[in-house]
């Protein structure tokens, strides 16, 4: 039998060993925003089509992530996606009439929402609603009409 | 045709009757738990001899996994010029399967099959009986915690063995493919879910498969046949069925995980 | 066929004991009585059974019919505690010793003194040493089994029988394969502490000078019955062919030389004859 204190650390440190990769394994490796969403206000924004946008897909403006998408649902008398963005607190000073459009980081990136801002003076509060916004871009209906330019008619000449 | 149809037969009433003595064997297993608690020496004994010792088997081959993971998933990516994303491959992959698949295996072969040949070897050398005799139950003192050993070593060892192949993946990756870091770990933990591929994966599949190893080999070395042919044959069981419990496991765990 | 007067003081008494294993009779309606405080030997042939025997004295078996008593108490019947008590005062010599193969010769020897009491270090270790001091072996307690000879690894074995302080200890075959000397510190041994410790020994074995040498009294089985029982003196005069054969080691008797088979001018030429 070996020395008693000998298997007491050995095995202490290797439990140590297995509960560090598990928390290294959750924490630099997994997607922390699961728990640690910055506390924020939330703003709806109404879209034809989200394409992929998922929950938890970051709302960027000026290519910074200012917020998340806390919640996506269907309007049934709209008939139209219904998304809420919760914008980090200190991003107060998002103007009223700011765009809001989804992007494709990459070309086979993940989805996101990217805020253009408006002029107006008063600013997005909690329960606002984004009233401009651009759906996603559908590859087939890109197809579609691309295919559609393509055989129409040429334009006439001007005299 | 009858005696093909006796054998059968017969084949099948000792299968049945291996499964139930199988699972008898198991509950007498779990209800000793509880007193194991009261002599933890024992447990860590065999933490050693079940846990640290497979630490080398398990850290050498994951770095391995891990670096021809960043390899094949590169070779892969870079036809798309999505290698930027080789990290989340990379640890998608160890997460969900190789991490706990395949340490499991190494951890049947290695251990499972140390625990099954330590008890088969006390059983013909009448060493059980010579507890028995003592008024020790050789249940509890020599089968239940090994058994708990097992099933504790092995989400550590799975979490070791991924968490190394994943930083394997990385060296490699960055290291030599030239892949950039930032997008490397960014990407990751962009796609990568903690309930999902963290805890299902490596925590919960790798319970399950400690578990199921740990009683397959405790349970072969005490029903062996005690003499060395006996022993040798009850370790090879141990290993092949190990290794075939593991991966049926596997494709029934992710498809209930992962649908 | 006769046990010693069943009188009051048996420690073992075992009453039309039926014992099977697959279709093969190991016992076949056995009655035996096994005195208190004797050195008690059970001899037979290879496969006879007397192993079995005592499995069924220590309640590792159970028999199909038949009652074994131990102290008046039919260890068939015993709850867990009941078991558990028997046992503690019962000590197990095995053929070759079956000492745990991890621990040292001194652990080995504490090792049912550590299960089963609270004693503080010091004392426990008195008594190790005292036990292994009573085999000779007391220099011999940093050793691991692997070091020991098999003579050796008995007589820890035999310390660890007597660590608790039974009032029975079993030997299963404790005289198979040693060499002179070990077999005579083995017999001195097992003789001695039976005096000493106020013991019953049970000795199941198939050497009969030695363990005549020793025994107060002999049972002798075969074909799955009792077929000589008495004092060593008592079994030299007797005129049973059975025990005669036996104590005198013949070849052909009772016990036949030949396994059974055809005759063997027809199994030669390959004719029915």
């Amino acid at each position: 039998m070996k020395d008693p204190r000998l298997i007491e650390i050995s095995v202490g440190v290797f439990v140590a060993l297995g509960l560090a990769s598990l928390l290294m394994l959750a924490m630099k490796v997994a997607n922390l925003a699961d728990f640690s969403a910055p506390p924020g206000y939330e703003v709806r924004a109404y879209f034809d089509n989200i394409g992929g946008l998922q929950v938890r897909s970051p709302v960027k403006m000026g290519g910074v992530v200012v917020g998340r998408i806390a919640d996506i649902g269907f309007d049934s008398k709209r008939f139209q996606a219904c998304v809420t963005l919760r914008i980090e607190e200190r991003y107060d000073q998002i103007p009223t009439d700011t765009a809001a459009n989804i992007y494709t980081s990459g070309l086979l990136g993940e989805q996101y929402i990217g805020l253009e801002p408006g002029g107006e003076e008063s600013f997005l509060k909690n329960g606002s609603e984004l009233t401009i916004t651009q759906s996603a871009v559908v590859l087939e209906k890109m197809i579609q009409e691309f295919l559609y330019n393509k055989t129409a008619k040429p334009e006439p000449q001007s005299p | 045709m009858t005696p093909l149809l006796a054998t059968l037969g017969r084949l099948s009433l000792g299968l049945f009757e291996r499964l139930g003595r199988g699972h008898l064997f198991l509950l007498s297993v779990l209800i000793r738990i509880p007193g194991l608690l009261l002599r933890p020496r024992l447990l860590l004994q065999q933490m050693w001899s079940v846990g640290v010792e497979s630490l080398l088997i398990i850290v050498v081959s994951g770095s391995f996994v891990g670096m021809v993971l960043g390899l094949q998933g590169y070779n892969t990516l870079v036809t798309f010029g999505a290698q930027a994303s080789l990290g989340v491959v990379v640890a998608k992959s160890l997460l969900r399967e190789l991490g706990p698949v395949i340490s499991a295996l190494l951890f049947a072969g290695r251990a499972g099959s140390a625990l099954t040949a330590e008890i088969g070897f006390m059983k013909a050398t009448e060493q059980l009986s010579a507890m028995e005799m003592m008024a020790v139950d050789p249940m509890a003192r020599v089968v239940v915690p090994r058994f708990v050993a097992g099933v504790l070593s092995m989400p550590l060892l799975a979490a070791i063995f991924t968490a190394i192949g994943i930083l394997g993946g990385y060296f490699c990756g960055t290291g030599l493919l030239g892949v950039d870091e930032g997008a490397f770990w960014s990407q990751m933990q962009a796609k990568v879910m903690l309930i999902q591929d963290v805890f299902n994966g490596v925590v919960v599949k790798s319970l399950v498969f400690g578990a199921v190893v740990s009683w397959i080999a405790v349970f072969e070395g005490y029903d062996a046949v005690p003499t060395s042919e006996g022993v040798s044959a009850a370790t090879t069981r141990t290993v092949v069925h190990s290794s075939l419990a593991i991966l049926s496991l596997d494709f029934v765990l992710t498809g209930l995980m992962f649908n | 066929m006769n046990s010693p007067s069943s009188g009051p003081d048996s420690i073992v008494r075992i009453r039309n004991l039926h014992f099977r294993r697959g279709s093969r009779a190991i016992f076949d309606g056995v009655d035996l009585d096994i005195p208190r405080g004797k050195v008690t030997a059970i001899l037979g042939p290879s496969g006879s059974g007397k192993t079995t025997l005592l499995r069924l004295i220590g309640a590792q078996l159970a028999s199909q019919q038949g009652s074994v008593e131990v102290n008046g108490a039919n260890v068939q019947t015993l709850s867990r505690d009941g078991l558990y008590q028997l046992r503690k005062g019962m000590g197990m010599l095995f053929q070759n010793g079956a000492l745990l193969t991890d621990l040292t010769v001194f652990e080995n020897v504490a090792f049912p003194i550590r299960e089963h009491t609270r004693l503080p270090p010091s004392i426990l270790r008195s008594l190790v040493l005292m036990k292994l001091e009573m085999v000779g072996l007391r220099g011999a307690r940093d050793l691991y089994p692997r070091e020991l000879s098999g003579g050796m690894a008995r007589r820890v074995a035999l310390a660890r029988a007597i660590a608790l302080d039974p009032t029975m200890v079993l030997y299963d075959e404790p005289f198979a394969g040693q060499d002179p000397i070990s077999m005579g510190i083995l017999v001195r041994l097992i003789r001695e502490l039976n005096d000493a410790l106020g013991l019953s020994s049970i000795i199941v074995s198939h050497d009969v000078a030695e363990t005549s040498s020793i025994a107060d009294y002999l049972f002798i089985m075969a074909g799955a019955k009792i077929v000589g029982a008495g004092t060593p003196a008592e079994l030299r005069e007797s005129d049973s062919p059975m025990v005669r054969q036996f104590i005198g080691g013949l070849p052909d008797g009772p016990v036949p030389f030949h396994f059974p088979s055809r005759p063997y001018l027809g199994d030669l030429l390959e004719t029915p004859l």
